[in-house]
């Protein structure tokens, strides 16, 4: 007790000389409550006030996280750590924060367009409410160097997660994927604190970068820490969904909302990337270490999830299963750049994501119109809407396009430099799992155009059966413009990449 | 405006007149293709007769040679610890291109006037033409690697559709095949090309660079990188440059295609509607071959020396391969595409030999085999909007009901089974003494290869011949009876004015081979003498 007293004022000056650099959480947290209160000030009607305020508070929070790039050049150090070494802001994490803000702005102004969210009861504002709560969540996952800050950010984002998942559960097939959603997350959450004490029970330190829990672990026995190791990946490996961990991945990506679905399949999985490499980069960088081969265990699991993500894909009918498979296939290849262990890796990595989100959240919008307009959900209803809905179909394929990694694409480009900051290391140490990857990469292009490319085909090449029925959708002409909107970034990017990578 | 990239956007411009156009003038789509088709080819045409020639304009590995550049930053990422990623626009010719432009943009102007047959959904497809006419023509004038793969990759999507949404009954299943064939080639090829990237530095800048012409001098490329020409890596075991050579030319051999990798090829042209086979055929089977001379020889020539005794191979098993096939079809149109596969042999053969006259022989065969192979898919095209079907088998004595017909077809076997006079002789000549002077002189090609493909000329002969008398001699006997006896009209002017400039063609290079051999001899004799120092 007279040691706190003693170290108090210390660490209160921590505290407070921290809060300058967690300015955008503090907005966050504060557009959260001022989310909720108009909510329940305005009631019912209030969805559109809610996403007004939302987007313009996220506006100012990208803003502010922008500040923040100047705030780390100012120190002059490459990372600053917070609250007593809870938090690490350094580079990467900036621009990790950047594309979760910027993309949550984009599924905020989807969430409304979609004709069945719309639908629901309850409106949308506390789905408003539970995304800036989640993106708080999803923040502090980006910087959290601390065992504790990461179960905490962890959790909140599952928290939120499992919410939206269920947010319109008035089917069978969508209150089963949310149950399951809830079920698996709860059991990786607990097999993943698991891991954590057993990592502080080796060590007695939470902290990973600055306490003694590397140097700890260096002198522990090697097959209780690749154990306890384990454990905590299987946590992160729950929201990246690699293999093994992906089984709940399409019942939930089909059964959710596909705006919330655009959300699952992107904003988490940026946030457990950016985890993942604080998770990793005390390990990799300390030379004494040898009980874990990270490498190897990215690479194994960036293969396989590479494998069975795109073979799965092939066999789907779903159009949103379809896109869930992909999701899984495409986290493997963003292993392969984490597993490079380099910040060209890491820029890589940031372009790669971006160029996926980009496609994949107008894969999905598109796939909500088309559901919306005519009803069709899987491939057979697809046939020859191509013809009936031009700019859709057309965006549609310039988006799949950019998802096989094709050029001209924010994709390939993507791709291209994921490959040259791998081949870059494998030049200098000659590693051949790095080898294995690439050529894995490789080949599941091939794969993966091979179920991508059956959307066109039942969009344009496929006669049409029936008569299909429009239906009435108010949100459609948006969910056009929006869509084109995206598809054009995306073409943008594919011919000048340098935009996005000198804001990154 | 440097005219080469006037070249390759023009077509984009005007498709995207026809974008804009509402389709309530959908007939004119038609004419705004074929026009810019012909602008084109007036470009091309400036080009070919401005194109200087000389042994100081000789390109291949000298930047300073190549013609009509035009070179502009585009992509400069700063990768931190990696340097520069230095892309450039990179535009310039060299006599290897320049006779395949001319060619390309006179086949571009067929297909347009053979696109007249279309009749559904006209603004995807003359949008979706423009769009892979502006990639071909990308393709043969990139210098810079990155810049190639985008167009190299860009032709695959209008194709699909082109394909896919045009085609004949199995077209579904034809297109995928192509597009999974080719990007099988080519995924790797950017494996190989980021590898290549990365071995490479810009003397001038000492960044890294994707520059075709820096690829090639093996002073540039730093001592531990992966495709180093001092230090030999290794990947999985194989020496580096050998296993980049072989990606990048299976690549390449797929879009040739050399046996075993020419499935595709039968299934697609058998499918495809006629204006695309005569792209397909007349130009995009060039792009194989070019990029085996310009990328495959020209950034690996030790491991093109080394192996030439493969590629010969693979091309003489092409050639008699696709010779006994096309022997083998029923269907018109397959027959050719076979032939097809047979003929682009040559090219593979007069590569390995490695010699001036095999190699211009190669570069000859592939523009005399544009015109030639374009000409005979348009015939066949004829044939089949007039009926609907193509089996040999179900015509006969066509030469009394269609004689004007005929003659076009006559010229067009005659020309492609290498009778003198007309330019496949020359081609295949020019091949075959190549190898057989590869045998003698640098020992790269042995005699029996040479003697292989003077047989596959014999059964060309052989499967022409046979056609020819099946379907046109004899008393006149169609399956359709009267019916088809009305729709087989002689051809029209239209069909006319499509053949006669590619018939013309193939004579007068056949007459006057100089008009292609002035143009490429000091490039081809620049490449012979790059390669010469690596033959042991």
């Amino acid at each position: 007790m007279g040691n706190l007293l003693a170290s108090l004022p210390d660490q209160l000056s921590n505290t407070i000389g921290s809060l300058p650099y967690f300015s955008p959480e503090l907005y966050l947290a504060a557009l959260f409550l001022l989310v909720l209160i108009t909510d329940l000030i305005f009631g019912r009607q209030s969805a559109w006030i809610c996403r007004i305020i939302a987007i313009g508070g996220l506006l100012v929070i990208l803003f502010k996280d922008l500040q923040q790039i100047g705030l780390i050049l100012q120190h002059g150090e490459q990372s600053v750590f917070l609250f007593g070494n809870m938090l690490r802001l350094y580079k990467a994490a900036i621009s990790f924060k950047l594309i979760i803000d910027f993309f949550a702005i984009v599924l905020i102004i989807y969430f409304g367009l979609d004709k069945r969210l719309n639908a629901h009861p309850k409106g949308l504002s506390d789905l408003y409410t539970i995304v800036i709560a989640s993106l708080l969540g999803l923040h502090i996952m980006t910087m959290a160097v601390n065992l504790l800050a990461v179960y905490l950010a962890v959790e909140m984002v599952s928290l939120a997660s499992y919410l939206l998942a269920a947010y319109r559960s008035e089917n069978g097939f969508s209150a089963e994927a949310g149950l399951k959603y809830v079920l698996f997350g709860a059991v990786s959450s607990a097999v993943m604190l698991y891991g954590i004490s057993l990592l502080y029970s080796l060590t007695g330190s939470l902290d990973y970068f600055g306490g003694n829990l590397v140097t700890g672990l260096i002198s522990a026995n090697p097959a209780m820490v690749s154990v306890a190791i384990i454990l905590v990946l299987v946590g992160i490996g729950f929201k990246l969904s690699f293999v093994p961990m992906h089984f709940w991945l399409p019942d939930v990506y089909q059964g959710a909302p596909t705006p919330v679905t655009a959300y699952l399949s992107t904003l988490p999985k940026v946030a457990a990337l950016a985890l993942l490499i604080n998770f990793i980069t005390p390990f990799a960088f300390n030379e004494k270490w040898a009980a874990f081969d990270f490498r190897l265990f990215l690479s194994v699991i960036g293969t396989i999830t590479m494998i069975a993500g795109n073979f799965a894909a092939v066999w789907q009918k779903n159009i949103k299963r379809i896109l869930a498979y992909s999701s899984i296939g495409h986290t493997g290849f963003a292993l392969m750049a984490v597993a490079t262990f380099t910040t060209q890796g890491i820029s890589a990595l940031l372009f790669y994501l971006a160029a996926y989100i980009f496609a994949n959240i107008a894969a999905l919008m598109l796939a909500t119109y088309f559901a919306d307009v005519t009803g069709a959900e899987d491939l057979d209803g697809y046939k020859g809407l191509g013809l009936k809905h031009p700019v859709a179909a057309i965006c549609f394929v310039v988006v799949l396009i950019s998802l096989t990694g094709l050029p001209v694409s924010a994709g390939f480009n993507g791709k291209l430099l994921v490959f040259s900051s791998v081949y870059s290391v494998y030049e200098q140490n000659h590693n051949i799992w790095l080898l294995i990857l690439m050529v894995t990469g490789a080949l599941t292009t091939v794969v993966s155009l091979f179920y991508y490319i059956k959307i066109p085909l039942y969009l344009f090449l496929k006669k049409q059966e029936t008569e299909n029925i429009t239906l009435p959708a108010e949100g459609a002409k948006w969910l056009i413009i929006v869509s084109v909107i995206l598809t054009l970034i995306v073409l943008l990017l594919g011919v000048f990449p340098t935009y996005l990578v000198d804001i990154l | 405006m440097n005219l080469l990239t006037l070249l390759i956007f023009i077509p984009l411009l005007f498709g995207l007149l026809i974008v804009v156009l509402p389709s309530s003038l959908r007939n004119s789509y038609k004419y705004i293709t074929l026009l810019a088709a012909l602008v084109q080819l007036g470009i091309s045409l400036l080009l070919y007769f401005q194109f200087k020639t000389g042994a100081s304009y000789a390109g291949i590995d000298h930047e300073s040679q190549f013609q009509f550049i035009q070179k502009l930053p585009w992509i400069n990422l700063n990768l931190g610890g990696m340097g520069k990623m230095q892309i450039d626009y990179f535009v310039g010719v060299d006599g290897v291109s320049i006779t395949l432009l001319v060619m390309s943009a006179l086949v571009m102007v067929v297909a347009a006037i053979a696109s007249w047959e279309i009749n559904k959904n006209l603004k995807g497809f003359f949008v979706l033409f423009l769009i892979l006419d502006m990639a071909v023509f990308g393709v043969f004038c990139s210098l810079d690697f990155f810049l190639f793969y985008i167009f190299y990759e860009l032709m695959l999507l209008p194709l699909y559709f082109l394909i896919g949404m045009w085609g004949g009954a199995r077209r579904e299943y034809a297109a995928i095949k192509f597009f999974l064939y080719t990007l099988f080639g080519s995924v790797f090829m950017l494996l190989v090309m980021v590898g290549l990237y990365l071995s490479v530095k810009d003397p001038a800048t000492g960044s890294h660079t994707f520059n075709m012409i820096q690829m090639m001098n093996p002073a540039n490329y730093d001592a531990h990188s992966i495709f180093s020409t001092i230090n030999h890596q290794t990947i999985f075991g194989f020496p580096a440059r050998t296993v980049g050579f072989i990606v990048l030319f299976v690549a390449f051999a797929i879009k040739v295609p050399v046996v075993p990798f020419h499935t595709w090829l039968p299934d697609a042209h058998v499918e495809a509607p006629t204006p695309v086979s005569i792209i397909l055929a007349g130009v995009l089977l060039k792009i194989g071959g070019y990029g085996i001379i310009r990328i495959c020889v020209g950034i690996f020539p030790d491991v093109a020396v080394s192996g030439s005794f493969v590629l010969g191979l693979l091309g003489v098993i092409s050639i008699l391969y696709g010779a006994l096939n096309a022997l083998a079809q029923r269907d018109l149109k397959r027959m050719i595409a076979y032939s097809s596969v047979s003929h682009m042999g040559f090219v593979l053969l007069g590569i390995a030999s490695l010699t001036t006259e095999g190699i211009s022989g190669a570069v000859m065969q592939m523009v005399s085999h544009g015109f030639l192979s374009s000409m005979l898919f348009f015939l066949v095209g004829v044939i089949y909007t007039r009926v609907h079907d193509r089996d040999i088998y179900n015509f006969r004595g066509l030469g009394t009901l269609m004689p004007q017909f005929t003659v076009f077809v006559m010229i067009g076997f005659f020309a492609s089974l290498g009778l003198p006079g007309f330019s496949a002789f020359i081609a295949e000549a020019f091949t075959l003494a190549g190898a057989f002077k590869s045998g003698s002189t640098n020992g790269l090609v042995p005699h029996w290869m040479a003697a292989c493909g003077a047989l596959g000329i014999l059964l060309s002969a052989c499967y022409f011949l046979w056609t020819l008398q099946r379907m046109f001699f004899g008393t006149e006997r169609l399956k359709g009876g009267e019916t088809w006896k009305h729709a087989l009209k002689d051809i029209n002017w239209r069909e006319k004015s499509a053949l006669i400039p590619l018939a013309l063609m193939a004579l007068l290079l056949g007459i006057m081979p100089s008009l292609v051999f002035g143009k490429i001899n000091d490039s081809v004799i620049a490449l012979v003498e790059f390669t010469k120092q690596y033959i042991r």
